[in-house]
């Protein structure tokens, strides 16, 4: 009877010990981190609808590994702070690679978490060149990103204000505590110098602000005739109305921050004739693109934005990653990502640079706001703005 | 520029004005800073933007159904977060916590009710400018300064000249006395966050119209609390000078090219006037206050 016991004894103990392992070859987990809530809130929201579709289409087709990926999405609040604490969540409840960050700042921050977690990151839209390789040159291994860099954005748009506009004359009005601001202004300034023009008024304000008139009423003196604000949706909208307001004529020119319905929505009038940088039009014929637009439309009822289309590209470069490497240990998929050659995605083709972690062959797109509506305005690639 | 500038920091300063009265009434009767009273503009704003575009009501009904809301939001604090600590004559450190409770409350309900996107009042006044040789003054800018002063100069008639104003401000003066000689302290709370709550309407619907309406824009009202504390703890008056000359400084901070000094600023200034100056500019501890 003891032994009968026992034997049942042990039998449960290697059926909890089976189980456990269970738990294992369940579904792979990738983490996702972005804002549901705060100023940056509306891009958060469509990155959750492109990492959705991209969920349901891989388990549509039989998933990775003949097992279910399970995406879990964390709100970080757009928060420096809250996104170090959801990624350490998203580590903890065994994500074997993260998609996020939108902002450069809240990528920065997650830097050191996924480095010393080991787990890799592919940020959607941070811009920063700090998001993969630090101030002192030193690459993180683990943060990888699918979007172009703000170096060549910035000068794309000097080369679009310069050459394509014939406008020399720039002021900046830029929100200091945002690196995506910081950086992109430092690269624009730069090039747009080196081109030959001017760069005669630089405005700064706080993340947060809504009345930027003092600063404006500064650069009304100084009389630009470009405005570029490398800044987000809201903050610019609220700009470009309080500067037609106070009388000024300038054009106004923005980076991938930019690209929202809520542009043209708060804008208004004032928005009308805003020229900005973004990452992919949906005018584009590209096969791939053309059915990544229809199925969203399909699914959600709406049209995908920068942000649904390049976090959707994140999870691609992550699923081609975790099938190369044939298992779901994190630091095998790290080493697959960094070898992702000529990978097909909605926004391009991707190819890793390893020594610095971005996607080779960018381009950026040049689109304007007419009639209310983000209309594309042509397609720059790097040789063409040498 | 100086003019314009001073233009810029008046129009800014006037709706901080709205606010930190509600702040001052408050504070006079109840003896704490209702730190909800963000929540109260987001509310009135949220109802004038929905009276606007869901109930296609012309603005100035708009207005006073935001008004309204956060009116009804006010009276409803005081009824279910207020009154039973003031029924337990609780401490005042209570009602600053409780205060809190509500903002972070209301701000999240409303994040998860509405969303966090911005929404924005349909043009009503047209992005006009009237000019003076160089000078551009916002028509909405216009609009908000008159009828912050016509409200505040109800207010002012209201507390100065009818029964209930007596009322009021005895019980600013000493609640216990007044409430001896038959002041009712609920009529007189119900009042003066009615008073408060449509002060804050006022505010939420003009910030919403001259910027945006979402769910934290009560956050920034905070700034006119720090107005209110510069100008007097407690004292009306005092929290509108204290408003326009925040407003105004800051202006010409971010206009001298230190924009990213403003907070310090404004709230150094805070700080140097608790040190100095505790009561504020015109805030007199033992006399009457509101």
């Amino acid at each position: 009877m003891a032994r009968g016991l026992s034997m049942a004894l042990l039998v449960c103990m290697v059926l909890t010990l089976v189980a456990g392992c269970g738990g294992s070859k369940g579904d792979i987990i990738i983490g996702h981190f972005t804002p549901m809530s705060g100023d940056t809130a509306a891009w958060g929201q469509m990155e959750i609808k492109g990492v959705q579709l991209a969920e349901a289409e891989i388990n549509a087709a039989g998933g990775l590994l003949g097992r279910k990926v399970k995406i879990i999405t964390y709100d970080d609040r757009g928060d420096k702070v809250e996104a170090v604490n959801v990624v350490k969540k998203l580590i903890s409840e065994k994500a074997v690679a993260i998609v996020g960050e939108q902002t450069s700042s809240a990528s920065m921050a997650a830097g050191p978490i996924v480095a010393a977690a080991k787990v890799p990151a592919v940020a959607t839209t941070s811009t920063n060149p700090r998001v993969t390789v630090g101030d002192d040159g030193k690459l993180n291994p683990y943060y990888f990103r699918v979007c172009f860099i703000d170096p060549f954005q910035g000068r794309a748009l000097a080369f679009y204000s310069m050459k394509k506009l014939n406008k020399s004359k720039a002021a900046i009005l830029y929100d200091i505590g945002e690196d995506y601001a910081v950086g992109l202004t430092e690269a624009f300034k730069q090039n747009f110098t080196e081109m030959g023009g001017k760069v005669v008024a630089i405005e700064t304000f706080k993340g947060g602000e809504e009345d930027f008139r003092a600063q404006l009423t500064r650069i009304k003196q100084a009389n630009p005739e470009v405005i570029f604000m490398p800044i987000y949706y809201k903050e610019a909208a609220l700009a470009m109305k309080q500067a037609r307001e106070l009388g000024i004529t300038a054009v106004f020119l923005g980076g991938d921050g930019f690209e929202s319905p809520t542009l043209t929505e708060m804008g208004g009038p004032a928005a009308e004739g805003c020229i900005f940088a973004s990452h992919y039009s949906s005018e584009d014929t590209a096969p791939l693109l053309r059915k990544f637009i229809d199925n969203f439309k399909k699914k959600f009822n709406e049209d995908p934005d920068n942000n649904s289309a390049l976090a959707y590209d994140a999870v691609l470069v992550i699923a081609d990653a975790i099938k190369r490497a044939g298992k779901d240990d994190p630091q095998a998929i790290r080493d697959a990502i960094e070898s992702t050659k000529s990978l097909q995605v909605v926004t391009g083709v991707i190819t890793i640079d390893k020594a610095t972690h971005n996607p080779l062959d960018k381009t950026v797109v040049i689109d304007i706001v007419k009639n209310g509506k983000i209309t594309f305005l042509e397609r720059l690639d790097l040789s063409q703005v040498k | 520029m100086f003019l314009q500038q001073l233009i810029n920091g008046l129009s800014i300063g006037s709706i901080y004005g709205l606010a930190s009265v509600g702040y001052a009434l408050i504070y006079s009767i109840l003896g704490f800073s209702n730190f909800a009273h963000g929540e109260m503009t987001m509310v009135g704003a949220f109802s004038g933007f929905f009276a606007m575009t869901a109930g296609g009501l012309p603005f100035p009904i708009a207005l006073l159904v935001g008004v309204f809301g956060s009116a009804l939001a006010a009276v409803c604090m005081e009824r279910f977060a207020y009154r039973p600590l003031r029924m337990r004559n609780a401490p005042s450190l209570y009602f600053f916590i409780a205060a809190m409770g509500v903002s972070v409350v209301l701000m999240n309900a409303a994040v998860v009710l509405l969303s966090a996107t911005f929404r924005t009042f349909p043009p009503i006044l047209p992005v006009k400018t009237v000019g003076i040789g160089n000078l551009s003054i916002g028509v909405i800018d216009l609009v908000v300064f008159g009828v912050s002063a016509i409200a505040v100069t109800i207010l002012e008639f209201v507390l100065a000249f009818t029964k209930m104003g007596k009322a009021i401000r005895a019980a600013a003066y000493d609640s216990v006395t007044a409430s001896m000689m038959g002041i009712s302290m609920d009529k007189v709370c119900f009042m003066v966050f009615v008073m408060a709550g449509t002060l804050a309407g006022l505010a939420g619907v003009f910030r919403g119209l001259k910027y945006t309406v979402h769910a934290n824009m009560g956050n920034i009202i905070l700034k006119a609390w720090v107005c209110s504390i510069i100008g007097g703890i407690g004292s009306v008056q005092g929290a509108l000078l204290g408003a326009l000359m925040v407003g105004v400084l800051e202006t010409f901070i971010a206009g001298f090219g230190f924009s990213n000094l403003r907070d310090v600023i404004a709230f150094a200034l805070l700080i140097g006037m608790l040190y100095f100056r505790p009561s504020g500019l015109l805030g007199k501890t033992t006399e009457e206050k509101a």
